[in-house]
């Protein structure tokens, strides 16, 4: 049925098969490994970008308020 | 480096450091400056479309010279310091070191402005490889490889030396583009010298395409879109000032993105020469790449959620938003066209170009206008000067955007359907192709309105900044402190082998991304080389004549593959339009392949034989003498130029060290009195097409000029295949342009 559907793309034939295995396999690990990460770990890495410098540094420069025209 | 240690009162010892802030404020203003250079060379080629004599009748102005001017500006000068300025920015915080070295950092800098100034002073010369986004020559390539291995010491060395102990997404995105742009800049960039700035690609052909567009789609890929995706997870967060909507996306996202990507540079080729298994692993893979690309997309969005007010009020954030929208469009579009039945339509037109335009102006270009608003108040420990300056960039970004891209959809699929179109009794409709050039001249022209907008915003976005950074004082370092990083045993037993404990191996990370990355370009391109049934011979094709290379290497000096493909592909459309369809084994000789990726003009595979050579004569002179209507520039300096036979044997030379057999000691003397003899014969031809002078009264056999070794050049293309026909000898006429 998937090479069905693929040739009709344009003639793909065992390639699209082969591919399209690949592709599930790839994602199918991708997804077990992330399911499995620890949640504290995930917030940690997720807040990095927003602790790395000074509270001053952080604050909007580019919202009103600003000088204007 | 500047580090000092206090010890708090909690016992953990802090360091004092402090980041560099002069080097990403280099490369911010090499940003906009370089830019607005681009984008101006766009607006000249896009202008010269519609109004040939914008060149000024300047062979170094002209489109086909300019057009990588463009090109070249745009990714590697505007988007590559864009790129730089934001992992010297962020790489920075992320790891929580200065960089590693000053010094090296400088080298980067100033050495990639040279190459930038180099490519804009070669390429308008006529210096060029032909190859897409890698045209510069030998030299330079040589250039970029020094200052790429420079900027990545000083990127590794400031990972080694980070303080924080796990990698942030960002920082994975960084370090796929540094070391596969690596990799496909070596790759792409085996030539054969053959003077200071000539040389020949080591590859032929089929072999030399697929390398070329394995290339050209991964430039796209890791030097347009990684780097930028690495600072999407920086900045976006932090301008929302929420954490990015869910990690373990971007882990998939990644390794998706980067394991699938590089197979997909087939697409490029879709219905060429090359072997059908290779354009089917193309379209398939292609397909696949909007699962990780959407899914990096809804990450990068729905990091706003509950933040929408902001991105109201914030205009670095709105240039954010539209440039992930338009990040997650070209991602959706890019595949679309890489299936093959949709390619067959798309290819060549300017719908590519719109779908190009989407990225660079949409995603690149607003990413870095955001990143630009975000950086310079923080350089310069002020606010923006001007909210509202940097709102009314914002629209007519937008609207620039909209006049660039919807004019060069509707031209796109309007050219694409017209070279198809059969009338009922079985001829094509539009069988003259000019008819197709001037039926989308109304597109051009809003297109450049559209480029014009989008610089107009530019120009403002450069007045805010400089106001802003008059506006503060410059802050050269910023203080930071942070526990430097303690030695741990190499796995963490509470993690094991996860994601976790492979974001603290920054080295074996590298290797995996590496090995992720180069899986899909082997499987494609070893089997191209050894198996012999991939590029079937064809015993009548055999190497140009001395002329004939003289021809083509200044039909690659012109740049004519920028508006002319040399692929006739195997519909009934093109066959009937040009000739027999192309086949692999023709091109063997190649070196490089002239394949072209867009017909501004017509296929000129199969042109040979089909004027005669004072036609050629008289439509470089003046195109509009043989094709009224026709966007093509005058190429008078042609027939005003010498043509320089002395570099005629080292080019010889070069070409049999790659494989072409020309025989040994050819280039003494048999090579020159072939050339004489056939200039002499197209000279003939011509004075029989009543063209017995040259445009300055000097008499055809009196001195041969550039012009002859371009026609000898055309009147060869595509002939092997149907034996050596001697060019036809009528007078010139008005006949159509193809």
């Amino acid at each position: 049925m998937e090479e069905k559907v693929l040739s009709g793309l344009g003639g793909v034939g065992i390639y699209g098969v082969i591919s399209i295995c690949i592709f599930f396999a790839f994602f199918t690990g991708m997804l077990i490994w992330v399911v499995f990460l620890r949640q504290p770990y995930l917030k940690s890495m997720q807040e990095l970008p927003l602790e790395d410098e000074p509270a001053s540094q952080t604050q909007s420069r580019t919202s009103p308020g600003n000088h204007e025209l | 480096m500047n580090v000092e240690t206090t010890t708090p009162a909690a016992g953990t010892r802090l360091e004092t450091f402090k980041y560099d802030n002069r080097i990403v404020r280099a490369f911010a203003i090499a940003t906009a400056f370089w830019g607005l250079v681009g984008m101006l060379a766009g607006l000249l080629v896009a202008v010269q479309l519609f109004l040939p004599d914008a060149n000024l009748n300047l062979q170094f102005i002209t489109f086909g010279r300019v057009r990588p001017v463009h090109t070249n500006a745009v990714i590697f000068a505007f988007v590559g310091n864009g790129m730089f300025m934001g992992i010297y920015y962020s790489l920075q915080r992320l790891c929580k070191a200065r960089m590693f070295s000053d010094t090296l950092g400088w080298i980067h800098f100033w050495g990639w402005q040279s190459i930038i100034v180099a490519a804009a002073i070669t390429l308008p010369l006529g210096f060029t490889t032909s190859k897409e986004y890698a045209e510069l020559e030998w030299p330079i390539k040589i250039a970029i490889t020094v200052i790429w291995v420079v900027f990545a010491i000083n990127f590794f060395g400031t990972i080694l030396r980070r303080r924080e102990k796990h990698l942030y997404v960002a920082i994975w995105f960084y370090i796929s583009t540094v070391v596969t742009v690596a990799v496909l800049h070596i790759v792409n960039s085996m030539v054969m010298p053959a003077s200071l700035f000539k040389s020949y690609s080591m590859y032929a052909g089929v072999q030399d395409a697929l390398v070329q567009w394995w290339y050209g789609h991964n430039a796209v890929a890791f030097f347009l879109t990684t780097p930028y995706l690495g600072m999407m997870y920086y900045f976006l967060p932090k301008a929302a000032d929420r954490p990015v909507f869910s990690y373990r996306l971007s882990i998939i996202h990644f390794w998706g993105l980067i394991f699938i990507y590089i197979w997909a540079g087939p697409h490029h080729l879709l219905y060429t020469a090359l072997p059908d298994w290779a354009q089917s692993l193309g379209m398939v893979f292609s397909v696949m790449l909007v699962a990780p690309s959407w899914g990096g997309m809804l990450n990068g969005l729905l990091t706003l959620r509950g933040a929408w007010d902001k991105v109201r009020q914030d205009p670095m954030l709105k240039f954010m938003v539209v440039a992930v929208t338009a990040y997650g469009m070209a991602t959706l579009e890019g595949p679309t066209l890489a299936i093959k039945s949709v390619n067959s339509i798309s290819h060549y037109t300017n719908w590519t170009v719109a779908h190009v335009h989407t990225g660079a102006l949409g995603w690149n270009g607003f990413l870095t206008f955001s990143v630009l608003y975000w950086i310079f108040p923080r350089l310069y420990n002020t606010k923006l000067w001007s909210i509202k300056l940097a709102n009314y960039h914002f629209w007519i970004a937008v609207l620039g955007m909209m006049f660039y891209v919807i004019p060069m959809y509707v031209a796109g699929v309007t050219e694409g359907l017209m070279w198809k179109e059969f009338r009922p009794d079985g001829f094509l409709r539009y069988g003259n192709f000019l008819e197709t050039v001037t039926q989308i001249l109304p597109m051009y022209r809003l297109r450049a309105l559209g480029g014009s907008l989008y610089i107009i915003g530019v120009v403002l976005m450069l007045v805010n900044l400089y106001r802003t950074a008059k506006s503060g004082q410059f802050v050269p370092d910023t203080e930071a402190q942070a526990a430097p990083l303690l030695k741990e045993p190499a796995a963490s037993p509470a993690f094991g082998w996860s994601h976790h404990w492979l974001e603290s191996k920054a080295g074996l990370f590298t290797i995996l991304a590496v090995i992720a990355v180069l899986i899909g370009g082997l499987i494609e391109i070893i089997p191209m080389y050894l198996i012999k049934e991939n590029v079937p011979t064809i015993a009548s094709v055999k190497p140009y004549t001395p002329l004939e290379v003289l021809g083509r290497d200044i039909y690659i000096r012109e740049g004519c593959l920028a508006c002319h493909s040399q692929m006739v592909r195997p519909f009934r459309s093109e066959t009937e339009r040009y000739g027999e369809y192309s086949k692999a084994g023709e091109y063997v000789y190649d070196h490089p392949f002239l394949w072209g990726s867009k017909r501004i003009g017509p296929d000129l595979h199969r042109v040979g034989g089909k004027y005669p050579d004072a036609w050629h004569f008289n439509h470089m002179e003046n195109p509009r003498n043989t094709s009224p209507g026709s966007i093509m520039p005058n190429y008078a300096w042609l027939l005003q130029q010498k043509l320089d036979t002395d570099s005629l044997p080292p080019r010889l030379i070069a070409l049999r060290r790659i494989g072409v057999p020309y025989p040994e000691g050819y280039e003494n003397g048999p090579a020159q009195k072939d050339l004489r003899a056939q200039a002499a014969k197209i000279a003939m031809n011509l004075k029989v097409g009543l063209i017995t002078t040259y445009p300055d009264g000097t008499a055809l056999d009196k001195e041969n000029r550039e012009i002859l070794a371009v026609i000898a050049y055309l009147q060869r293309l595509g002939t092997d295949i149907k034996g050596q026909p001697a060019p036809a000898t009528t007078a010139p006429g008005t006949a159509s342009n193809q």
